[in-house]
């Protein structure tokens, strides 16, 4: 450990709720605490719909435009590690093993009546509810019934009629897999760093409001000289999940991730030293 | 479409090795690691876990091209260790760090969830509970 994080990280949740979390770490490098909000964004694998087979669509919407909407509704991801990448899978395409099925039929029948009844709303509006999983540990998201995601509005008379197939990936490929809709950062709310530059008119006391992470720190004292040496020891964390996974879960998976990533790496380093000796004979 | 394929960003291609290591010509104690479909990510935390390493004089990274995934890492040691050496410790360092932010992390968790439990389901009469959860260091 170095002499600056003797003692190694320590971790302190401020709050946790069913899709949110706040979380302070501190005593650790700034390239640390930079890294985990990184994986959390892009490296934390989840469901998504990936491939959209669409068999009848006499909707106002393309087809494309109906399968990017269904790319982007989350997908309950709790148990993602039973689920293999396709492309790990001995499977071509997909299969059981690195998907999950998930169809949709709409029909929204004519009513000669309900039709000249203009007092009647006769929209249908197909939801994410619509969509039918074969498989119950990946299904959409739905904490609040009240309100599913919205895919399209149909009139009597259209129909959609599709098949979709849902993959593990992660956000590095594509953003609908990243787990989290925001992770919020913060250090350093005084700005005695000055990593910050605020623009200003005058003064940035004034025109400028404190966090309220700014509680847990000490004011800067206006004649204390800068301090060069100095180094961030605090960062507050919050992060909103889209619900596929809880919180503390995408924090714990990211932090895997980072131990995986230095341990493969520290492996193919041992692996080039050990090579190098052997081929110069030692 | 020419459009490279997306997960190339992260999928290590078959025969393509995950670090080489160049020596240096010029500079004594120095190398030039060359990590493959790696970013920023684990870029800079090893700069960062290198350069608080006393016998490391130099340690640098650069991603050279937005459309390669890969990154170099230029690194210069006293002449009593060697790069890989140095490279090694800040890895077994780092690896130290989660692991230890990870438990601190799991251990809170606990506190965490007990706490949230204990609000949603009060036990005993009110004037307890208000006594019990106002006080509680959150
Ligand atoms: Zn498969």
């Amino acid at each position: 450990m170095d002499m600056f994080n003797a003692g190694g990280p320590e971790v302190s949740i401020r709050s946790l709720k069913k899709d949110s979390m706040k979380f302070v770490l501190s005593n650790c490098d700034l390239s640390v605490a930079n890294a985990l909000r990184r994986v959390m964004i892009a490296e934390v694998p989840t469901m998504a719909i990936d491939m959209v087979e669409i068999e009848s669509n006499t909707t106002v919407l393309t087809d494309e435009f109906i399968a990017h909407r269904l790319g982007m509704i989350p997908l309950t991801s709790f148990d993602v590690d039973r689920i293999q990448y396709t492309r790990d899978c001995t499977c071509t395409l997909y299969c059981p093993n690195c998907s999950v099925e998930l169809t949709l039929h709409v029909k929204v029948n004519v009513d000669i009546d309900e039709m000249n009844d203009a007092t009647i709303d006769k929209t249908r509006h197909v939801t994410s509810i619509d969509l039918i999983s074969s498989d119950e540990s990946v299904k959409p998201v739905t904490d609040d019934k009240a309100h599913p995601i919205l895919i399209v509005k149909m009139r009597p008379g259209q129909e959609l009629k599709l098949k979709c197939i849902a993959k593990k990936g992660v956000a590095k490929e594509h953003a609908k897999w990243s787990p989290v809709y925001g992770v919020a950062f913060e250090y350093d709310p005084y700005n005695k760093l000055r990593h910050s530059h605020y623009w200003i008119e005058e003064s940035v006391e004034s025109e400028w409001f404190v966090s309220p992470n700014a509680q847990e720190e000490t004011p800067p004292d206006p004649n204390e000289p800068f301090d060069y040496n100095a180094k961030p020891e605090k960062y507050y964390m919050e992060l909103e999940t889209s619900g596929c996974m809880k919180p503390e879960d995408v924090v714990l998976r990211a932090m895997t991730i980072m131990q995986d990533k230095l341990g493969g790496l520290q492996i193919k380093l041992d692996d080039e030293v050990t090579g190098e000796a052997q081929r110069w004979g030692y | 479409m020419n459009a490279p394929d997306r997960f190339e960003l992260f999928v290590l291609p078959d025969g393509v090795k995950k670090l080489t290591i160049t020596p240096d010509t010029k500079i004594p104690n120095a190398a030039t690691f060359k990590i493959e479909k790696e970013d920023h990510t684990l870029a800079n935390m090893l700069r960062m876990q290198l350069l608080e390493d006393p016998k490391v004089l130099f340690a640098g990274y650069k991603m050279p091209h937005p459309l390669d995934h890969y990154f170099i890492l230029k690194v210069q040691t006293t002449p009593d260790t060697t790069p890989a050496h140095a490279l090694g410790n800040a890895i077994t360092e780092l690896i130290q760090t989660v692991g230890a932010m990870k438990n601190k992390f799991e251990m809170d968790l606990i506190r965490a969830r007990a706490f949230e439990e204990a609000k949603s389901n009060p036990v005993g009469d009110a004037d307890d509970l208000s006594s019990h959860n106002v006080d509680m260091d959150f």
